[in-house]
């Protein structure tokens, strides 16, 4: 986008200094709605069991797998319970995928003093050959064999096998299904060319100076300031800017002052101090300019359970007096301009990566999407809070958008699906490893990568 | 100090037999036991508040009608969330829980 139309006037800037330099006015705001109340906890009580959040998201998606399976199979076919299974006769089961992984790390197992085991060292993916494939309903469970792809699945998917029961107790599989893509969303997108910008993992509070000018040169972009009226004429094109999450670098996270002794940690203060004052300032240039959304990332100071809340605006004093800065939460969905986006800062992602055998981040996006879920491993593997009404992480409409933050590369991709559905899928990479950025067009939902590398021969795309 | 009542009162209660080494339980003593035996009898956590004394004793046949209503498997896990909030739930997810538990548990608000 920028290259196209900054060329012709890039001549611009070799003229002496015009008496008025030309103003480009930002396009207007319209119709933009949060949409992320679910997400939202009031009243926090941690005494119950995990047990209601797998059972309500059984209950609420059985329905549309039902619907899934008799669509698939054959409108005659028996749906029956565990507990109903007949040894031999084809039917088709819905229930909860549970995979027995032997190298999942256990607390039980590291604190038990009959194995003596040393903690071990957190590996990138915890996937063997020999993981298993257990299938629960309400009151039973049963492993299941056959045409199934243990390696891919993750524990916390709702499936609907078809198959028949063995003699031996085992469930043979010859044919499964997810719940698949939703019903698409009435599309009232902008006619006119409006952009939104994807950054994440910024990653201040990283002691590093090459992060920290691209990403002055990346808020001097959206701003306005950088290049010459065709840039800037571009840069006013951009409606929204949302930061998904990691705002702080790992580095932040280290707490010396529990391990180190007292006399050298008396005067010094938590690193994430001076970066969330970091923070503020990039956020209060920005939050001038352009209406941002905060969602906060896996080392950002908030709640560490999925759904994270947003980040406290008393640790942002000077971006928080602009009504252009909205702090929202982790999953986060929203409608800009009649386009519903949806997206993560990554941890749901990276967790399945880590118990799965995909290895691309975009597939698996494209997988929770056809799964319906936005995390399934969230109890057992990912931190979550014990909901028991409802689990807000199953999927009730289609969004238009669908980003994760934090991948390790850039990759988009735009999913058709067979009732019309367009899903504009995009990884969103660490910008304080990659200096990279997407734009995204609510036109025609095309996206783009922006890199703002500072020293060599990169040019912007 | 009258013991904390549970649902699990209105199961017949068996006192263990004491082994020979145990010294004699003071009253503390037999009320801790007694909580132990109750909690193994069902598992369910839901405290009961201690009843006032001029509170009428739970009907029999209500204490029935809800306990069958916490032991059914269709209205999903019961411990960790009141009656109400699961028979709201239960109705929301579609599953069509029966209309007299609600109007029991709305008629004994202060009792759950």
């Amino acid at each position: 986008m920028f290259s196209e139309q900054a060329a012709p006037t890039a001549q611009g800037l070799l003229a002496p200094p015009s008496g008025e330099p030309p103003t480009f006015p930002r396009v207007a705001v319209a119709g933009y709605s949060d949409l992320s109340q679910p997400f939202r906890l009031g009243e926090r009580s941690f005494c119950r069991q995990y047990a209601h959040v797998y059972a309500v998201r059984l209950a609420g998606m059985r329905p549309c797998l039902e619907r899934r399976a008799r669509g698939r199979w054959g409108e005659d076919i028996a749906l029956r319970r565990l507990s109903e299974l007949q040894e031999g006769e084809k039917c088709c089961v819905v229930g909860t995928l549970f995979k027995a992984m032997q190298l999942q790390p256990s607390i039980l197992q590291e604190i038990s003093e009959e194995h003596n085991l040393v903690p071990q060292p957190p590996l990138p993916k915890y996937i063997q050959p020999c993981d298993e494939l257990i299938l629960e309903d309400e009151l039973q469970r049963i492993k299941l064999e056959g045409a199934i792809d243990v390696q891919r699945l993750v524990t916390g998917t709702i499936v609907a096998v078809y198959g028949r029961e063995e003699e031996d107790g085992r469930f043979l599989v010859e044919d499964h299904c997810l719940a698949d893509l939703l019903p698409p969303l009435p599309w009232s997108g902008p006619s006119s060319d409006r952009f939104v910008l994807l950054a994440s993992g910024l990653g201040l509070g990283s002691m590093s100076g090459e992060a920290l000018l691209s990403t002055q040169l990346l808020v001097d972009v959206v701003t306005g300031q950088l290049g010459a009226e065709g840039e800037q004429s571009c840069a006013a094109h951009i409606t929204r800017v949302i930061l998904a999450g990691n705002l702080l670098s790992q580095n932040t996270q280290s707490r010396d002052t529990i391990n180190k002794a007292k006399y050298l940690t008396k005067k010094t203060q938590a690193a994430s101090v001076e970066a969330v004052k970091m923070l503020d300032e990039i956020l209060l240039q920005l939050c001038s300019s352009v209406p941002v959304d905060v969602m906060p990332g896996e080392f950002d100071p908030t709640n560490y359970t999925l759904p994270q809340q947003p980040l406290h605006r008393c640790m942002l004093p000077l971006a928080s007096a602009y009504a252009t800065l909205r702090l929202v939460t982790n999953p986060y969905q929203a409608s800009l301009d009649g386009v519903r986006f949806l997206g993560t800062s990554g941890q749901n992602i990276s967790d399945i990566f880590k118990y799965s055998s995909m290895d691309d981040y975009l597939e698996i996006l494209e997988w929770t999407l056809l799964a319906g879920h936005i995390s399934p491993t969230a109890p057992d593997t990912l931190g979550c809070y014990p909901f028991y009404k409802s689990d807000p992480f199953i999927l009730t409409e289609c969004p238009h958008v669908y980003f994760c933050g934090n991948a390790p590369r850039f990759q988009s991709k735009l999913l058709q699906g067979k009732e019309g559905q367009r899903v504009l899928l995009v990884t969103v990479p660490d910008f304080s490893a990659t200096q990279t950025a997407c734009l995204i067009n609510l036109r025609d939902l095309s996206c783009q990568p922006i890199a703002f590398s500072s020293f060599g021969a990169d040019s912007e795309d | 100090m009258e013991q904390p009542r549970r649902i699990t009162d209105s199961f017949p209660r068996r006192r263990r037999r004491r082994g020979p080494g145990r010294p004699p339980g003071r009253l503390k003593d037999r009320k801790d036991k007694d909580k132990d035996k109750d909690q193994d009898k069902a598992q369910l956590k839901v405290r009961e508040c201690p009843r006032g004394p001029s509170q009428p004793p739970p009907d029999p046949a209500l204490m029935e009608m809800l306990r069958r209503f916490d032991l059914s498997w269709e209205y999903g896990p019961c411990s960790g969330i009141t009656r109400l909030q699961r028979w709201e739930r239960a109705q929301e997810l579609g599953l069509s829980p029966p209309g007299p538990i609600r109007d029991a548990l709305l008629e004994h608000r202060d009792n759950p």
